[in-house]
């Protein structure tokens, strides 16, 4: 197996710089061009004292370069403030990363090339997001690359992978693609006020009181077998429908709570401190999806069945409080498949206003069937002043966490919105974000987060 | 009598079937006209004006082949640069927003869409031949130029299209766009310019009557039959 690996990443090096040499041609197209966005992204609260909830100014830097006639080099680098200075105490004032946070992130960075090989295959190779599925933004089937959920409301985001991706074009309308990413990168998790709106409440027997918490990350073993993901998708278009099937042999990015150990403590009150442990675990993930018109309107459906290779546990070890007492919770059973899937569809008005509509069967960090939520997305968009105003009276989610006791889960997102473009270059947009709902589900956490959000973004 | 009458209807009816004939005739050499390269590469300035006349520029890209490909591309301003439009046969569209990293085909209900804020419709930007897309009838003929309707033969949001077509070279110089209450709602003026052994449309100007906003398509660099393949017009490239 490694000799394997070893003797396709030879071969593949050396079709590289035979593609590289022999196509090059140096001409004004081969310039490195520098494009990218400004963005100041401000949020305060709604209540009380108008508390700031997020402040990020991100300068997104674009290079692309022309590497060859038949290859190029592109990268998205950001350069971020993000975060409220965070001083507590006077040696941190020595610390610009505390004062003034700020950070570097590479999104992508790969070289394409373009009849690798083979006329028909195209090879990128290096850190890139890989963007599968047919839904707007929200899609099960997009499972390469690993979640970015610092900013909760930005659905969707993924950081770039680290990866090989192949993609043989059989004809303009089918594809194959194999996709290999060599070591598992896991999901990084909300930022700042949003930290909270994923954890699960803890519950323990009556009486005992937390008075501390620890945990350890039981990362995957670095190699190729405990790390990689590995993928395929086949694309097509027939019948007026797109489509497509994919398979990925990859872990997923969101860590499972495996064990609890709980400590009794006395010192300085009494109480107990848990330790716990979370792990990754590795998943089968079958996906499909399509994309057609139907009567005018844009219909897509996309849906990934996740099948576990292990059974999942998590062990609550409270033998040094009550003896012999150990619970054992079984969270996933790799003989249960789960289902999560989207159909959606967006309809341009004749009066020129868009309406988009989606039903959501499982988020992103939901895992188990038993555990999956029900959500609608809405949208309606209306421009005015030749397009350059865009209003959005209606914007938001319906959640359902258990339809049996509706009135106790449930949560709604209504997120009005209005975006002016200022200049070709720039636009501003105003949002205001309201959450409310019951329950166990992450929308319904965040009913304290209601906001103002204001952003401006000047591309050059 | 009856004979009288059974006459004028065979008359007429062969009146209007030489008229449409004629009409679409005209129509079909107006296509042989606009898509008689077997390919086309072009710069193009685009000029968007609004009421006040404030402008704003734009600048695209644009590759065709036969009757019914168009791959067109934004090159600037960087806000819009990379968005890309695929046009295939048999109504085929497809969408590329950078952003999005991926392509989507575009739905029927938003080919009648302004696109990227100017005043052509994704529909107007479809490589497809008029006598495909529309039906022809002569409504008279001018001292330079033939006056045509031309009625949608699929869904459309114009209930017809008056045409004025060059009586001696084929080319369009005006079309005028009716929206279902019979309204003209837009109407595109265009200057051709022999290049070659082609007729180049070297200005289209698009006026957008309810927005009282216009759009110039101004064209350069412009190369005809430079051999391009099929493989110019894929998903593939438009993603490049």
């Amino acid at each position: 197996m490694k000799r394997f690996f070893v003797h396709t990443i030879v071969i593949l090096i050396t079709s590289i710089t035979i593609n590289l040499k022999f196509g090059y041609a140096q001409t004004d197209d081969n310039k490195l061009k520098l494009s990218g966005t400004f963005t100041t992204d401000q949020r305060l609260l709604l209540k009380d004292d108008n508390d700031w909830a997020w402040n990020e100014t991100r300068l997104s830097l674009k290079l692309d370069k022309k590497v060859t006639d038949n290859s190029k080099f592109h990268s998205d680098i950001w350069l971020r403030n993000i975060g409220l200075p965070n001083v507590l105490m006077s040696s941190d004032l020595y610390n610009k990363g505390i004062v003034d946070p700020y950070n570097l992130e590479i999104r992508e960075a790969y070289v394409h090339v373009i009849g690798f090989v083979s006329d028909k295959m195209d090879l990128t190779i290096g850190r890139q997001r890989i963007v599968w599925g047919t839904a707007d933004k929200l899609n099960p089937t997009d499972n390469l690359n690993p979640l970015d959920m610092e900013d909760i409301l930005d659905f969707g985001r993924r950081r770039g992978s680290d990866a090989l991706n192949l993609k043989y074009y059989l004809n303009n309308d089918y594809s194959m693609q194999a996709v290999f990413l060599p070591f598992f990168q896991p999901a990084n998790l909300p930022a700042g006020i949003f930290a909270n709106s994923l954890n699960p409440e803890m519950s323990f027997p009556e009486g005992l009181t937390i008075v501390g918490l620890s945990d350890t990350v039981l990362m995957p073993d670095y190699n190729l077998k405990k790390s990689s993901t590995a993928a395929f998708k086949f694309k097509g278009y027939a019948g007026g429908t797109d489509f497509s099937i994919s398979y990925v042999w990859g872990i997923d990015g969101l860590p499972f709570n495996t064990r609890n150990e709980l400590i009794p403590v006395t010192n300085p009150i009494v109480g107990i401190h848990v330790n716990s442990e979370v792990s990754f675990f590795r998943n089968h993930i079958i996906g499909a999806d399509i994309a057609t018109g139907i009567g005018g309107m844009g219909f897509w459906a996309e849906a990934a069945l996740y099948l576990p290779t292990e059974d999942i546990h998590t062990i609550t070890d409270m033998s040094a409080i009550i003896p012999n007492m150990i619970q054992d919770q079984a969270v996933l059973d790799k003989n249960k498949p789960y289902l999560k899937y989207i159909i959606g569809g967006d309809y341009f008005l004749p009066d020129g206003s868009y309406f988009n509509l989606q039903y959501m069967h499982g988020f992103v960090h939901e895992r188990g069937s038993e555990n999956l939520n029900d959500y609608f997305f809405m949208q309606y968009e209306k421009g005015f002043l030749n397009e350059k105003l865009k209003v959005a009276p209606i914007g938001g989610g319906f959640i359902v966490s258990d339809w049996k006791q509706l009135s106790n889960n449930y949560a709604l997102v209504y997120m009005p919105s209005i975006k002016y473009q200022s200049s070709v270059n720039s636009d501003i947009t105003l949002f205001t974000v309201l959450f409310d709902g019951k329950g166990e589900n992450m929308f319904a956490k965040l009913k304290n987060f209601n906001m103002f959000i204001l952003k401006f973004s000047y591309s050059f | 009598m009856i004979r009288i009458i059974f006459s004028t209807l065979i008359l007429s009816a062969s009146i209007f079937a030489a008229n449409a004939q004629e009409a679409n005739a005209i129509l079909q050499k107006m296509d042989e006209i606009m898509f008689s390269a077997k390919d086309i590469s072009a710069t193009q300035k685009i000029i968007l004006i609004d009421k006040n006349g404030n402008e704003e520029v734009r600048e695209a890209t644009m590759l065709q082949k036969g009757t019914d490909m168009r791959m067109f591309r934004f090159t600037s301003p960087a806000s819009q640069a990379g968005i890309s439009v695929l046009s295939l046969p048999d109504d085929i569209m497809y969408l590329y927003l950078p952003a999005f990293g991926k392509e989507r085909r575009i739905a029927s209900s938003s080919k009648n869409q302004n696109f990227a804020g100017t005043d052509f419709s994704y529909d107007d930007l479809e490589s497809k031949s008029f006598a495909a897309k529309y039906t022809a009838k002569l409504l008279k003929t001018e001292s330079n130029a033939f006056i045509l309707e031309l009625i949608p033969k699929t869904p459309s949001d114009y209930s017809k299209i008056i045409i004025n077509v060059n009586k001696t070279n084929y080319y369009p110089e005006k079309m005028e766009y009716y929206d279902k209450g019979n309204n003209k709602i837009k109407e595109a003026t265009y200057n051709f310019k022999k290049l070659g052994k082609y007729w180049n449309t070297e200005l289209v100007e698009m006026i957008n009557f309810k927005k009282n906003h216009k759009t110039q398509m101004i064209m350069s660099d412009v190369k005809y039959d430079t051999g391009l393949t099929d493989d110019e017009f894929t998903v593939r490239k438009l993603k490049q």
